[in-house]
Order: structure tokens, then C-alpha cells, then sequence
């Protein structure tokens, strides 16, 4: 049974300040489950907007994108609910501490174990006795384990993560980059990384470089 | 289950920050003062519907302004058994030296049809209860004329000449309800006692107190409406009685204020919206990241508001029922025996009317929380311009809460107006303020116009926060000055108006004694303006009850006969208003003309034929003119007048009204006046003075409750302004200090933009209380609107000083946290 996302052909431009910017051209890509794919290249290719289309965010200006779950072709907002962020800037929520940030997306599903299964996540990850700190008073390692297992939690279908190690310095990057792979292969999910780092990007079964709106495979 | 309590919990949260409790105190103050009002109401509604049933002292009461003919109350009489006379007249009583101004009621033997009187040996003496009124010769007097006239029972009293002996005090009438809110000193006697040479006055009212079955008072009402068209009806049950439509319109009044605080509330409410709504885009593009639908995120953003407004209202039912306990207890002066109850089907009817309107203060929200995206996240994206939304839902909930509460449809009008001119006058200043400071500091150095490029760039949420604080301010503003104002109007009154003896109503028999008696004690006849008494019947062949039923002051006393004067010319204290005034000495009679603000409230308009009842018949005339009272020129201006030609056409007794000047040796000699002529209506500006004060007691604890309410909100305001807009300022000051700058810069920064910001607001709220004041003032107090420069400049200065003081305080706090803390916002 096909859970894929299969981009055939598109283009993406946009308008600015009354001028047409083009960011790449009939570039086709297919991101199954089970696999992770990491798009490398300079800023200011359209790596994110690349990021967003496929993740069902926003519509290509050329060509089609369809989303498989199960063999069944759906539309973009059921492949969102099916899937899991993870942001440069962590986004956790202010006013709830970690274990409410991890329980978070179990609890909008409706289980009633959100806590206790949120608590065996944060033990996994050695966090056990930051449970009931508030984001404001983790470190910024802390806080994007916490946003990795957040997204993590609920399994999903997909994770799209834009540069999650982005903020961190090289070490803790590591840290965070061995647990979202980790998570990835245990959970069996399809994980999509936009990145300028390219040891993150070493882990990633494939790559491929995005630059003047050409997609290759990167070595 | 999880989502709720997750709702739950995010409500919670939210009320740990400040916009959040702004937001729940603003609501909560709204709710407070709407439901102590809807409460308070209530209660005294139910009193006066209890009171109706035990105190009307007959099944219905047929009231009429001139005794019936001896062929209608054969009618009358023949249709009904139970039927009992009774008139009340406006007389002066003396006693000795003393006076006082008396509602004297001649009964006949079988009053009071039902119920009882409560009489007494003297005022502190207990209530015994008697069941006919007093014998002929005999005069009962009111607890307070007799204290006043210093009279004890068993003295005699003269009245025109005629001996009357004081047999009891009068503790309780049955029928007392009649009397509406009057609190004027009271006294009776039997039919007999009075002289049939005693003139009739313009306000004396004759009632027929009716018992009977159903059947025999359907019949009856039926044949008075036809029979009797200008005579009022009062049924035990479901009639409206005076008192109810007294406190209705006061209740609508404080409605009135009730939408001007609701506008104060909409203002605090918008500012802590915006961060509202930032937070909740935020909070909905993240449960978007973990794979909730949009349309499941707005509604927990909606649920989660509507749990703190469940909150504000439980908070606002305690405040409430304490604050309407000790209102109740305060009214029961005014409504002896008024009881605490809890209408909560009336209660809930208010909460729900304010949660409609402020969902819809709430729509452009929603509407943008619509957009909310996960794509923020990744990368910024541009947020739409709602600042026109915004303002439409503004308007709206305080247009709706107007319609809903309105007793005066020119006050409201011209309050709403005075608020749109000072939004249009802001806006403008604020654009063209920032954009010309942003041209003019484009080629300089320096913090000033850095500011003005930073304001340039926030150019819509600038607005939003001038107009917002300076809307407060006029409010404010506008609210103490009309208190001041009417403080001094009154205070003052003795100086302004004129003469020091206001003859309130002079028979033409009157006239020759009172010039006389001028002359002989030194005193000036100031005016005379003759009147005849009319009372409107129909309009446009409608009766007045079918052609208007919404109530306001000038339906009430339209349900009254009115004065109508005569003039060939428009007055010297009158202007042309609308219409064309007749010509001297037309031979078209049927003509009238009317007040503005007469023609507003009745909705009449030009052409329109009004029926007057004028003794025993009936005149048309056609609205042709509109006169308005313009200052100097004397006092004594009238609402209806009509062309000089058309008294010969009409029966009806004369009457005066005007004013004199009494040299101080001439009061003593007052009651000399009164004793030859009981009926002449004089008022003494001293004693017009002291029952000013009483109003103006009454007045100043509504006044002084409301204008705290003012305040309250006025500060959610201003704590809104500096709370909604802290986020942005500690980004920027971030921003600047992180470039280098210094701390006493970045407050240096701040100051130019508070002062901008503060300048603005308060010269906006100047023009609108300016505005409100010139419409306002001679519209509907008769006052003539003078502002006081040095006052208007303090004012600006004040508000400018306290605003800039705030955010400069506001400031200082948020630049203790770390630059890289500034950055986070």
C-alpha cells in the first residue's frame, strides 16, 4: 500500500515588488515512508517553499502534487494530519512546560494517556527531570528534543523538518540530529529535511541540492 | 474530552498574562454595571407592578383634566356602580407667616372605593386606619405640609376664605400610586369644604374611581375611549401606570451611558485583541504543525474566549448582586418598601445581548484567525489590513446596543456623531503627522525623526492605538465636563435667569392683583407670556398612544396637558429652526409651530396635523414651522406656539406665565398674595433652587458612580495600550540597542513617540468633547457651550503628561531584561 508524495513537474514563482521572481522549474520528486531525504543548496533557492509544497502547505505555481496514504490518494490537509514539524526555531509553546509541549499533540487527537506516554518519551531522552521547566528555562538542545519528540509522538506519516539544527552549535546538533534519525527508522516514517549543514545531511539516505532552480542528486 | 479541558487550561493560562486579565476586568466591568442595572430594574419594576394591584384604591381610575358634564358622568355612573370623585388642584395653604405649595385632594363620600386610609394624631403618631376621607369643614394634612406649615391637629387653616380645622395627618392614601414619582406636599378634603367660586386650574385633574366586574369595565373603557378621548384610563391590571414609565426611562438613560461605556470597553477590548490574536495565530499554526485542522484550532480559540467570558460573567453576578443589594437599599427612599429580587430570565437576557456584541467586536478577529498558516512558521508572512473591519465591528455592537437602549434618539445621535468626528479628525492627524514627520526627517539625523520613520512603519497599529486612547479621553472628558458644567448651571441658575420669582401660572384674575401688588411692595413685573392649556390627542388622526409607543420625557409629558402660546412674531429668544413662521396677522390660524428636539423625539414632521384637545373641543393644526430657544431675550420660551389670530377662535381660559424681581422686604409679604389668591402659581427661586439641590444630589450619586465606571475602563485602557503595544516596543528597543545604543536613548526614542502619539489623541479628544459640546449643551441641557481655553490647554497638557508618563515608565521596565531577551519580544 503506496504512502508517498509525488511532485510531478512543478514550478514555483513568486511576486515581488512588482517583479516575477521564478524559484525552480519541472523539477519532479517522490518522498515515500520509510526514507529520508535531505535538500541541501544555498539560501534563497527555495529550499523552504520546496518544503512547504511538498508538506501540502502551499500550492505550486506549475504542475501537480498528489499525497498517497495507504494506497488511497487524499488532499493536502488530511496529509497534514498525518504529519509532523520540526522548525528552526523550535516553536515550542510559551506557556506550557516540556511535558505539556510533548503531550501536546496526543492530547489534540484525544488520548487520554497523552502524559504518561509524553512522560516515557521525555525519560528516553534523558530529560525526565526537566518535565515541569518551562521552555524559557531550557537550553536551546533542550528545547528542540523536546520540539523532535513532539513531532515524533504522534506517529505520523511524514516529518518535514527546516533546519532544525540551525540554531544549535555543532555539538548539540549532533545530539539533536542522532534522535531525529533515531526516531525516524523507529517509527518507520518519511523524513524530509531542509538544510544548509551538510553532516546533517550525511545521514539522509538520499540528497539532493537545490540551486538556480535546478534539483540534482548531491554526493 | 482532552480538547476541552485543553481549552480549559489555555484560558487558564492566558489569564496569567496582562492582556488577559485586561480583557476579563474590561469584560467583567461591563458586565458588572449592565446586569446591577438589569437587576436593579427588575426589582423595582416587580415593586410597582405589586404596588399597582394593592394601592390603586379602585379596579380602574378614569382621569380627566376638567370635571366630566353632568350627561357623561350620567354615563358614566349608569355603567358602573362603584364610582367615586376625586380632583386634585395645585393650591398655595398658609398658616401664619407660612407657605407652602399644596396638591389638595377633594374627595367625595364613598372614596376610597378599595383599600384603606392610614391617618395618624400626629406625624410621628401611629397609623390608624380609616375608611372614608374627612368631613366636610375638615382638612387632613401630609405628615411634612404639617411640619412645614407648623399646624397641629385641631388648629384651622383658611382656604379662600373658608375655615378649615386640621381633624388628622395623612400617613396613607390607597390610591397614592397615581402620583407617580411626585413627592409634592399633599393635603384633603371633602368635595363640600371647597368653595364653587374657587377658580379651576390649568393642571387640575379630575378622577373617577371605578369598581366593578370585567364585563361592566370593558364596557366602560370602551365607551370612554370613544366618549372621552383626552381622559387616561389606569387599570389594576395590564395598564401601564406612571411610575413604570418613569423608571423605564431612566433605565433607558442609563442604557444611554451604558453605550459609552461599552464604547470604552470595545476600545480596551481592541488592544488587547491584537495581542489576543497574535498569540492565538501562533498557538493555531503550531497545533496545525502537530496535524489539528484549522477548523478545530479556531474553535478551542473560540472556546477558550468564551470560557473567560463564562468567568467575567461569574465574577460580574457576585459584584453585582452586592452592588444591586445596596442600590435597592439606597432606592427604598424613593420606593418605600422596594424588596432585593432576582429576575434571572432578565439577567440572562442582558449576559446574552453583551456576548452577541462582543462576539462581534470579536468577528474580524476570527475572521483572521481564518489565515492563520503554518507557513509563519517556516517564513514570515504579511498579515491583511483589518483596521476598517475592526472599526465597522466597533460601530456596530454600540449602534445595536444604542437601538436597544435609547430613549433619546437626538442625544444618541449627536453623542455618536461627536465620536465619529474626533476617529475622522485622528486619523487624519495621525497620517498626516507621521507621513509628513517621515518626509521632513528623511535628509536629518537624530532620534526624532528616527521615530517618525518607525511610527511610519507601524502606521495602521499607530492609529489603532491614537484612536483608541484618544476616543477614552473624549469620553472622559467629555462625561467630567458636563458634570462640571451642570454643577455650575445649576449652582449658578440664580444669577442667569431672570428675576427672582418665576410665576409659574397666573389666571387672568391674577394678573390685575399681582401688578397691583407689585407696585405696592416695590417689586417688577420682568414677563407675562399668556398660554392657553392644550393636550395633544392625535397625530395625523392617530392617537397619540397608537402613534408613538416608545417612551422618552417628551412623550411623558405630552401625556399631560401642555402650554401654548400665542405670537405673531417669533419670539426675541426664539430662532427659525426649519420651516416658514406665519406672517403677522394671518387669517390662517391652523397653524403651529414646534421644537426641534419635540419634532425629533415624536418624529413629527412638517405638514403633519396634530389634534389638541382645548377645553371642550377639538382644533386642528398643521406643523408649518420648527423654533429653537436662543439665549437673552428672557427665559421663558415655549414648545408649541401659535398664530395670534387663532385665539379668538378658541374657548379657553387664559393663563400667565413670566417672572418678577422682589426686593428682599417683599417675600414676607408673600403669603398675604396667596392667602387672597390660593391658585396663583409662584415659585421663589430660592425654593426652585433648593429642590435643585435635591436633584442635583440624586444626580451627583448617579453621575459620580458612572464617571468612576469611566475611569475604571479608562485605565483597562491605557494599561491595554501599554500592554498591547509592549511586545513591539521591546523588539525594537532590542533592535536599537543591540545597533548600539543606549538605554537613555532608547527611552529618549520612546518619549518622541509617546509624545506624538499623546499629542494627537488628546488634540482629537478636544475637538470631539468640543463637537459634542457645541450639539450637545444647547440641544439638551439649554446651555450655551463655553469652553474654557486655559481649561481646554491644561487638559491637553495633563493628558499628554500622563500618557507619556506611563509608557515612559513602561519603558523603563522593559529595558531592565538582556538585549538578547529585547530580541525574543
Amino acid at each position: 500500500m503506496k504512502t508517498a508524495i509525488e511532485l510531478e513537474s512543478i514550478s514555483h514563482e513568486f511576486a515581488a515588488h512588482g517583479e516575477s521572481i521564478r524559484l525552480f522549474d519541472n523539477l519532479s520528486l517522490t518522498i515515500r515512508t520509510g526514507h529520508s531525504l535531505a535538500i541541501v543548496g544555498p539560501s534563497g533557492a527555495g529550499k523552504s517553499s520546496l518544503l512547504s509544497i511538498a508538506a501540502g502547505l502551499e500550492a505550486p505555481t506549475g504542475g501537480s502534487v498528489r499525497f498517497f496514504l495507504k494506497g488511497t490518494a487524499v488532499d493536502a490537509r488530511t496529509l497534514r494530519a498525518h504529519s509532523g514539524f520540526i522548525f528552526q526555531h523550535f516553536h515550542l509553546m510559551p506557556e506550557l512546560d516540556a511535558i505539556g509541549n510533548l503531550a501536546l499533540p496526543l492530547r489534540l487527537k484525544g488520548d487520554r494517556r497523552a502524559f504518561d506516554v509524553a512522560a516515557d518519551w521525555l525519560e528516553k531522552m534523558g530529560l525526565k527531570d526537566r518535565a515541569r521547566h518551562w521552555p524559557h528555562q531550557l537550553s536551546g538542545g533542550e528545547q528542540q528534543r523536546i520540539a523532535v519528540a513532539r513531532a515524533f509522538i504522534s506517529s505520523p506519516d511524514f516529518i518535514f523538518a527546516d533546519e532544525p539544527t540551525g540554531n544549535l552549535d555543532a555539538r548539540t546538533s549532533e545530539g539533536v540530529t542522532s534522535l531525529m534519525f533515531d526516531c525516524a527508522k523507529e517509527t518507520g516514517c518519511g523524513l524530509v529535511i531542509v538544510t544548509h549543514s551538510r553532516r546533517l545531511a550525511a545521514f539522509a539516505d538520499n540528497r539532493l541540492h537545490l540551486e538556480a532552480g535546478r534539483l540534482e542528486v548531491a554526493a | 474530552m482532552s480538547k476541552l479541558r485543553l481549552t480549559l487550561e489555555n484560558s487558564l493560562n492566558d489569564l496569567k498574562d496582562g492582556d488577559g486579565r485586561i480583557s476579563l476586568a474590561t469584560q467583567a466591568a461591563l458586565l458588572v454595571f449592565l446586569i446591577t442595572l438589569t437587576l436593579t430594574s427588575a426589582s423595582i419594576q416587580k415593586f410597582l407592578a405589586t404596588n399597582l394591584d394593592q394601592m390603586l384604591g379602585a379596579d380602574m381610575v378614569l382621569e380627566t383634566h376638567a370635571p366630566l358634564t353632568i350627561a357623561e358622568e350620567g354615563s358614566l355612573r349608569s355603567l358602573v356602580d362603584g364610582v367615586s370623585r376625586t380632583r386634585l388642584s395645585g393650591i398655595t395653604l398658609t398658616h401664619g407667616d407660612v407657605w407652602a405649595r399644596v396638591q389638595l385632594k377633594s374627595v367625595d363620600d364613598r372614596y376610597p372605593l378599595e383599600g384603606t386610609l392610614g391617618i395618624g394624631e400626629n406625624p410621628a403618631a401611629p397609623e390608624h386606619a380609616a375608611s372614608r376621607g374627612p368631613a366636610a369643614g375638615e382638612i387632613w394634612l401630609d405628615a411634612r405640609l404639617a411640619t412645614k406649615l407648623q399646624a397641629r391637629v385641631g388648629e384651622t387653616l383658611t382656604l379662600h376664605e373658608a375655615p378649615l380645622v386640621v381633624s388628622a395627618i395623612l400617613l396613607h392614601e390607597p390610591d397614592r400610586l397615581m402620583e407617580g414619582h411626585s413627592v409634592a406636599l399633599r393635603a384633603m378634603v371633602h368635595e363640600d369644604s371647597l368653595s364653587h367660586t374657587m377658580p379651576v386650574g390649568g393642571k387640575d385633574r379630575t378622577r373617577y374611581l371605578v369598581s366593578g366586574t370585567p364585563e361592566e369595565l370593558a364596557e366602560l373603557e370602551a365607551w370612554a375611549g370613544e366618549a372621552l378621548p383626552a381622559a387616561r384610563i389606569i387599570k389594576k391590571y395590564g395598564g401601564r401606570h406612571p411610575l413604570a414609565t418613569f423608571w423605564q426611562r431612566t433605565e433607558n438613560f442609563l442604557g444611554l451611558a451604558s453605550v459609552i461605556l461599552f464604547f470604552l470597553g470595545a476600545v480596551a477590548l481592541d488592544m488587547t485583541n491584537r495581542r489576543w490574536l497574535a498569540k492565538m495565530r501562533y498557538r493555531l499554526a503550531i497545533y496545525s504543525s502537530l496535524g489539528t485542522p484549522l477548523c478545530t484550532g479556531i474553535a478551542m480559540a473560540l472556546g477558550g474566549w468564551f470560557m473567560m467570558f463564562v468567568i467575567a460573567v461569574l465574577v460580574a453576578i457576585i459584584a453585582a448582586a452586592i452592588a444591586h443589594v445596596a442600590i435597592i437599599a439606597e432606592l427604598q427612599t424613593v420606593f418605600p418598601g422596594a424588596q432585593v429580587s432576582w429576575d434571572m430570565a432578565a439577567m440572562l437576557k442582558t449576559v446574552g445581548l453583551l456576548l452577541v456584541l462582543l462576539l462581534a467586536l470579536q468577528l474580524p478577529s476570527i475572521l483572521q484567525l481564518s489565515r492563520a498558516s503554518l507557513l509563519a512558521l517556516i517564513r514570515h508572512v504579511g498579515e491583511g489590513r483589518y483596521v476598517w473591519l475592526r472599526l465597522l465591528c466597533g460601530l456596530l455592537p454600540v449602534s445595536i446596543l444604542a437601538a436597544v437602549y435609547s430613549d433619546n434618539w437626538l442625544l444618541t445621535g449627536m453623542t455618536l456623531a461627536a465620536i465619529g468626528v474626533a476617529l475622522i479628525l485622528m486619523m487624519v492627524l495621525t497620517w498626516g503627522a507621521v507621513r509628513l514627520g517621515d518626509v521632513w526627517g528623511r535628509r536629518r539625523a537624530g532620534l526624532l525623526p528616527f521615530a517618525f520613520f518607525m511610527m511610519r512603519q507601524r502606521l495602521f497599529t499607530k492609529s489603532a492605538q491614537v484612536m483608541g486612547l484618544g476616543l477614552c479621553g473624549l469620553l472622559l472628558l467629555f462625561t467630567l465636563m458636563l458634570m462640571r458644567d451642570l454643577g455650575t448651571m445649576m449652582e449658578g441658575y440664580a444669577r442667569t435667569h431672570d428675576g427672582n420669582l418665576i410665576v409659574s401660572e397666573a389666571q387672568e384674575s391674577h394678573v390685575e392683583a399681582l401688578h397691583v401688588w407689585a407696585r405696592e411692595n416695590g417689586a417688577k413685573v420682568l414677563a407675562l407670556r399668556p398660554f392657553i392649556y392644550a393636550k395633544l390627542i392625535s397625530v395625523n388622526g392617530k392617537r397619540l398612544n397608537d402613534y408613538m409607543q416608545k417612551p422618552s420625557d417628551t412623550l411623558a409629558t405630552l401625556q399631560e396637558p401642555i402650554r401654548l402660546t400665542w405670537t405673531d412674531r417669533l419670539p426675541a429668544n426664539n430662532r427659525l429652526a426649519g420651516g416658514t413662521f406665519w406672517q403677522p396677522g394671518t387669517d390662517d390660524w391652523h397653524q403651529i409651530s414646534v421644537e426641534p428636539e419635540v419634532m425629533t423625539d415624536m418624529g413629527f414632521s412638517y405638514s403633519d396635523t396634530l389634534t389638541y384637545q382645548i377645553g371642550e373641543q377639538r382644533h386642528d393644526f398643521t406643523l408649518v414651522a420648527s423654533h429653537a430657544f436662543q439665549a437673552g431675550g428672557g427665559s421663558i420660551t415655549f414648545w408649541f406656539q401659535m398664530p395670534m389670530s387663532a385665539r379668538a377662535h378658541i374657548e379657553a381660559p387664559s393663563r400667565f406665565m413670566g417672572s418678577m424681581e422682589l426686593p428682599e422686604a417683599a417675600w414676607d409679604k408673600l403669603a398675604l398674595l396667596w392667602q387672597q389668591h390660593p391658585t396663583l402659581e409662584l415659585a421663589p427661586l430660592r425654593e426652585l433652587t433648593e429642590r435643585f439641590d435635591e436633584t442635583l444630589a440624586i444626580v451627583t450619586k448617579v453621575t459620580s458612580g458612572y464617571a468612576g465606571m469611566i475611569l475604571l475602563l479608562a485605565l483597562f485602557v491605557l494599561a491595554a495600550s501599554v500592554s498591547g503595544f509592549r511586545a513591539d516596543d521591546r523588539q525594537k528597543n532590542g533592535l536599537l540597542m543591540s545597533m548600539g545604543l543606549k538605554d537613555g536613548d532608547c527611552l529618549w526614542l520612546n518619549f518622541h513617540d509617546w509624545v506624538v502619539t499623546a499629542l494627537i489623541s488628546a488634540v482629537g479628544a478636544i475637538a470631539g468633547t468640543w463637537a459634542a459640546g457645541l450639539m450637545i449643551y444647547e440641544g439638551q441641557f439649554g446651555m450655551t457651550y463655553r469652553p474654557d481655553l486655559l481649561w481646554v490647554a491644561g487638559t491637553i497638557v495633563l493628558m499628554v503628561a500622563i500618557v507619556c508618563l506611563v509608557g515612559y515608565l513602561a519603558c523603563r521596565q522593559s529595558l531592565k531584561a538582556s538585549v538578547r531577551d529585547l530580541l525574543g519580544g
